[in-house]
């Protein structure tokens, strides 16, 4: 039995992908709660295959003992039997107290020295508003013509402290990366904070883990963690608002855009789309997904989506709109030429 | 060691007990313990609310007034000695003391009720005004609920001993409806106290 | 023990037990079907009704692992799958697994105890037909398009009525209303019970364990249970008429629903442990024929569990986001658990160790139970630790963690404790051949199931996920799991033929079949009404044993007691018991409890309309307590005047 859960550990770890995973830590964060882990899956570990031993043990003898048959014992020896047992068992509870308060130990200064990354420096902060289901992110400044508000995918520069200030619109989210730290709620009437700092670049999955509603499966979200450089250039960009058309097709996919009723809910800004209840589409091309991770972000997989998009997420809060069929395309090529 | 007899005879002992050793005693206690365990729960749950707002009550409330249901404690906490001299008799099998403890538990907790309807009316908001109304309401609607039964149950009592269709367990029924009105008062006054004067003492800080 | 050797002057002893039997007699027909009050009958009742929704909840069990098997599958839609796993947790936490433990629990209590009936046999009725009715309405809400859909802990504001419209939840939070009630009815008898109406002498230190674990559990059903009335209650008027407990526009706190509701909630999960705990102990000390080590530690351990049950809440609010010196105060707190229980799994061990054990199916049971409840403990132990808990709160991990507690540490007690009790209730003996081809299917499809679990959530697979995508590289782990759950559900048909088989053709038990200690063992199998002929008296704490020279060491050689002391003097042509005191268990005065009667039936009718109806119409709670009102006055209107007779 024992040697299967292993071999399945070992299959789990190949096959799954590292991308939204406790146990491959890319922050300082994560990596201290990983090593927290390891630390009590080991010592936990003896202590259960001790007790198992022990069972075992309690198996053989019983055995034994029934067979044996043996006359009633002398009272005395009952006894002292007794009382060896009872103090076996004290001392085992003592061990356990003992274990326990290492355990306590090590996972409060694991949790203070997580909760202090935020004490020195000014981090950054950045602002998430979950929604029923896809996530509102800003870039919050003092100087307002640095805000930037996107949706669904963040970039952050690695080694930099983060804060995240959490919020909701509707019902009870919760922020979660596993490779950067562990999740953080996000409640209305409510602003949770968490800080989080990436080390090694790459792209990480997070993903809501509050129960939120028909669509709480389709609600990821990805933070791409780069080199300070790379960021500021994707923060410059991002800034920016929406390159105006290259090509006439582009310029009929705009308008094919504008004309319908896409732009009571979406915003593209240099537009004159503004709507605020979905997702901001300033750079919609630039991002990997479609609907908070539910799709790649292909032309194809777009087209599905604006033409039905309950078929592809059912109960989310997108309208359906009869998109006329020549007025789609277009509509696709404007919609991912917005890097 | 004691030595066990073989057989242990009981049947020089009661048929019955009116006290704290019959189990329907314990019964009630335990109905008390549930029921006070929900108020005092309510009670830090309305602290705690009132602890996060900054603006109470919201605007457009008021407090609620507290001269009314200061007054009322008085007939409400009287009425317990009328449960007192009833669960006595109900012992001592004294009916005319049960008639009387009984009725005069019932005519101040009538006194006590009709105050609080009046004090219903004075109020200028419901539970659906916002939250303090919600909590308002809730204490109120949850302890009238109790006392509205229980007096339902002393009425019939005073019924059954007024009429004679009374034995023991009737009488172990006055017994333990004393314990019930007990609580009921006796709860009554950390209500009162959160929710007339909790909030305007957490205002003065 | 020395005996005065005088047999117990029992007159005409034929006559006395017709007499009994036709005193304890229930009526016939339908009518009498209703009426009943005897504890076997309606702990039967619970037992079975529980076991019926354990089959529905098992059925949805397999819905949710067949959606799961594989990525993006298409078998459920996201509304159905989140009406199915939250009905699933309903099912599970409220109608069976509470239930079942009240059902053993006021089946055997009066029985350990050695008394005739529960304290209040009517209300123990009563509250079996609410527990009832909550089954009807919430299943019928399931059959009728209406089964809840947002999570067993009902969330606001996701529950409120903005965002779950519809009358779904509604029946989710009067279903509670119904069992909690029924609950608190069953704590407040059993309490009374054990209090009041123990064997003479059977003082504190000699009550079974099996009793001293339904004692603390009622406690615990008494103090954690008025939390979730206020939290229903929040959610119900909320919706119903417009009240703002939880609504965080009008200054309502959608985080104190979490406070009031895991107030109860966590203790609700040792309400149903420790029973199984309890279980456990009084299979083990019959199994291995040897009195339990450490009796008093392991009473303290269960009223410290109780206690502690009340103050790790938190640690299910974790990634709200608290204070440190909060979450320092409750990591601890939910590690102490680790040691009230440890202290018991180590004297089981030591009593295995120094018994003579024997290898019966339900000891089977029990060794299952310490391998699968051991490894939960333990990563109990992990979800206490608030780092570790931000990372695998809400994830498979911890749907790992609380099957492998709540399961191993509650089902499997339960099924050995079946097989433990099946010979006293039935009079004749499950297959024992069956019962172990039973436990491995069981065990080798739990830890199949559930182990893999582990795995995914520290791989990031969220809960109540309807669905996720290849890329996770999720599929294996959640294909393997659907295949354990299947090879539970196989075990779990053998144990239903076994029962059905036994009924008929088991082997003829006899009163002690075990050789055990305890006085239900004294009863006939099955029991009659009445349990006992002549009320025990509890020698000792193994009353059934032959105790030697002292208490300590009765030990290790157990024998049955072939005549044991009795009470006499109790008149049979009523039902009458005895009420001994609090402490010692001294005879205190006889007490009549009250026959067979419709009222309770008829009550729990009249509260069931107003309950049902305040869903749809909150004036229906006006009305409601009318008929209720005037339901209870039938019920306790004075009709035969007893001026009892001595």
């Amino acid at each position: 039995m024992k040697r299967l859960w292993f071999a399945l550990a070992a299959l789990a770890y190949s096959a799954a992908a590292q991308q939204q995973s406790a146990l491959n830590p890319a922050g300082p964060q994560s990596g201290r709660i990983a090593g927290l882990w390891w630390f009590f899956f080991y010592l936990l570990g003896a202590i259960f295959i001790i007790v198992m031993l022990i069972m075992l043990r309690t198996l053989m003898r019983g055995h034994r003992n029934a067979e044996e048959n043996q006359p009633l014992e002398n009272h005395e020896r009952a006894q002292t039997r007794e009382t060896r047992l009872r103090s076996i068992v004290t001392v085992s509870s003592v061990v356990t107290v003992v274990l326990l308060f290492i355990l306590l130990v090590a996972s409060i200064s694991i949790g203070k020295a997580n909760a202090d990354l935020g004490a020195s420096g000014k981090p950054m902060i950045i602002q998430v508003i979950g929604n029923q289901w896809w996530w509102q992110f800003s870039y919050l400044n003092d100087d307002p013509s640095q805000v930037l508000t996107t949706a669904n995918e963040i970039h952050i520069p690695i080694g930099k402290t983060v804060l995240i200030q959490g919020q909701s619109n509707d019902v009870i989210h919760s922020f979660w990366v596993p490779n950067l730290h562990g999740k953080r709620d996000l409640i209305p009437s409510r602003v949770t904070t968490e800080y989080i700092r990436a080390d090694r670049p790459g792209i990480y999955r997070g993903q809501c883990a509050e129960f939120c509603g028909l669509q709480h499966a389709h609600m990821a979200f990805y933070i791409v963690a780069e080199p300070e450089d790379k960021f500021k250039a994707w923060m410059q960009a991002q800034l920016q608002p929406a390159v105006a058309p290259a090509t006439p097709a582009l310029a009929q996919g705009q308008q094919n855009f504008l004309n319908y009723a896409c732009v009571y809910c979406h915003q593209i800004r240099g537009t004159t789309a503004s709507g605020t209840n979905g997702p901001d589409l300033t750079h919609f091309g630039s991002r990997r997904t479609i609907a908070a991770g539910t799709l790649p972000n292909t032309p194809g997989n777009l087209g599905g989506w604006i033409v039905n998009p309950q078929s592809i997420k059912p109960g989310n809060h997108m309208a359906t709109i009869a998109v006329k069929p020549d007025d789609l395309q277009p509509m696709i090529q404007y919609l991912e030429s917005l890097k | 060691m004691e030595l066990a007899p073989k057989t242990l005879d009981v049947s020089h002992l009661e048929p019955f007990d009116i006290s704290s050793q019959a189990p329907l005693w314990w019964g009630q206690v335990l109905i008390a313990c549930i029921e006070g365990t929900m108020f005092c729960l309510l009670i830090a749950a309305f602290l705690y609310t009132r602890l996060r707002v900054d603006v109470w009550p919201l605007p457009g409330d008021q407090f609620p007034h507290l001269t009314l249901p200061t007054l009322a404690l008085i007939p409400l906490i009287l009425s317990a000695v009328g449960s007192f001299i009833a669960s006595e008799g109900a012992k001592r099998n004294d009916r005319s003391r049960m008639i009387f403890g009984l009725t005069l538990n019932l005519v101040l907790a009538a006194i006590f009720f009709a105050m609080r309807i009046v004090e219903w009316h004075s109020l200028n908001f419901n539970w659906k005004a916002d939250i303090q109304g919600s909590y308002v309401w809730a204490f109120l609607g949850l302890h009238s609920f109790d006392v509205v039964g229980d007096l339902v149950f002393t009425l019939v009592l005073i019924f059954c001993v007024v009429s004679g269709r009374y034995g023991e367990k009737q009488r172990l029924g006055v017994h333990v409806d004393s314990v019930v009105w007990y609580f009921l008062v006796a709860i009554w006054i950390p209500i009162y106290l959160a929710i007339y004067w909790g909030p305007k003492l957490l205002e003065s800080q | 023990m020395a005996t005065q050797d005088v047999s117990p002057h029992i007159p005409n002893e034929h006559a006395e037990l017709s007499l009994l039997d036709r005193v304890w007699q229930n009526g016939r027909g339908i009518f009498g079907w209703l009426s009943v009050t005897t504890h076997h009958a309606i702990g039967m009742r619970y037992i079975v009704t529980a076991f019926v929704m354990l089959l529905l909840g098992g059925i949805e069990a397999l819905l949710v692992r067949i959606q799961l098997a594989h990525s993006n599958n298409t078998f459920l839609g996201p509304d159905r799958y989140n009406e199915i796993f939250t009905t699933h947790g309903t099912t599970m936490m409220f109608l069976f697994a509470v239930p079942v433990m009240e059902g053993m629990a006021i089946y055997l209590v009066p029985m350990m105890c050695g008394t005739r009936n529960v304290a209040f046999p009517r209300l123990n009725a009563f509250g079996y037909w609410l527990y009832l009715g909550g089954c009807l309405f919430l299943y019928w809400g399931v059959f009728t398009n209406a089964a809840p859909d947002m999570g067993w802990f009902a969330y606001p504001p996701l529950s409120g009525p903005q965002f779950t419209p519809g009358k779904r939840t509604d029946i989710w939070a009067q279903m509670i209303t119904f069992t909690e009630v029924s609950a608190l009815c069953v704590a407040t008898e059993l309490i009374a019970t054990i209090f009041k109406m123990r064997a003479p002498r059977m003082s504190l230190n000699r009550i079974p364990l099996f009793v001293w674990s339904i004692l603390v559990q009622s406690f615990m059903t008494i103090f954690a249970m008025p939390a979730i009335v206020i939290a229903s209650s929040y959610l119900l008027s909320d919706r119903t008429v417009a009240t703002h407990f939880v609504n965080p526009a009008e200054g309502g706190d959608p985080i104190l629903y979490q406070h009031v509701f895991w107030f109860f909630g966590h203790p609700e999960v040792y309400i149903i442990f420790i029973p199984a705990l309890g279980f456990v102990s009084a299979i083990v000390t019959a199994h291995s024929r040897r009195a339990i080590v450490g009796y008093p530690a392991m009473v303290l351990s269960l009223i410290a569990n109780g206690f502690i049950a009340f103050g790790l809440w938190v640690h299910h609010m974790f990634a709200t986001g608290l204070p440190q010196i909060g979450e320092a105060y409750f990591t601890a707190s939910s590690m102490m658990i680790a040691v009230t229980s440890g202290i018991q799994i180590f004297c089981w061990l030591a009593t295995l160790w120094s018994g003579k054990v024997r290898l019966t199916t339900a000891l089977h049971f029990v060794y299952g139970f310490l391998v699968i409840f051991v490894l939960g403990g333990l990563t109990g132990v992990v979800l206490a630790s608030v780092p570790l808990d931000l990372q695998v709160h809400d994830t498979f991990f911890v749907v790992a963690h609380f099957h492998y507690v709540l399961i191993g540490g509650a089902l499997f007690p339960l099924f050995g404790a079946l097989y433990h009790w099946y010979p006293k209730m039935t009079g004749r003996m499950m297959s024992e051949r069956l019962g172990k081809i039973n436990f491995w299917f069981l065990f080798i499809g739990f830890n199949l199931t559930f182990f893999p679990m582990h795995i995914l959530g520290l791989h990031g697979m969220p809960r109540r996920v309807y669905t996720y995508g290849p890329e996770m590289g999720w599929d294996n782990l959640n294909l393997l799991a659907t295949i354990g759950a299947f090879i539970i559900a196989i075990g779990g048909i053998l144990f239903l033929v076994n029962v059905f088989w036994s009924r008929r053709h088991g082997r003829i038990a006899g009163n002690n079949p075990w050789e055990a200690d305890s006085l239900e063992w004294a009863a006939a199998s099955p029991p009659k009404n009445y349990n006992f002929e002549f009320l025990p008296v509890a020698t000792s704490r193994y009353p059934l044993w032959v105790a030697p020279e002292s208490e300590p060491a009765s030990l290790s050689k157990a024998k049955t007691q072939p005549d044991r002391a009795v009470v006499t003097g109790l008149r049979n042509d009523r039902r009458e018991v005895l009420v001994t005191t609090l402490m010692d268990a001294e005879p205190h005065h006889r007490y009549v409890l009250p026959g067979s009667s419709i009222w309770p039936f008829i009550t729990a009718i009249c509260v069931s309309i107003g309950f049902i109806g305040s869903v749809f119409n909150p004036w229906y709670i006006i009305s409601g307590s009318i008929i209720s009102g005037l339901a209870l006055l039938g019920w306790f209107w004075p009709r035969k005047l007893l001026e009892l007779e001595p």
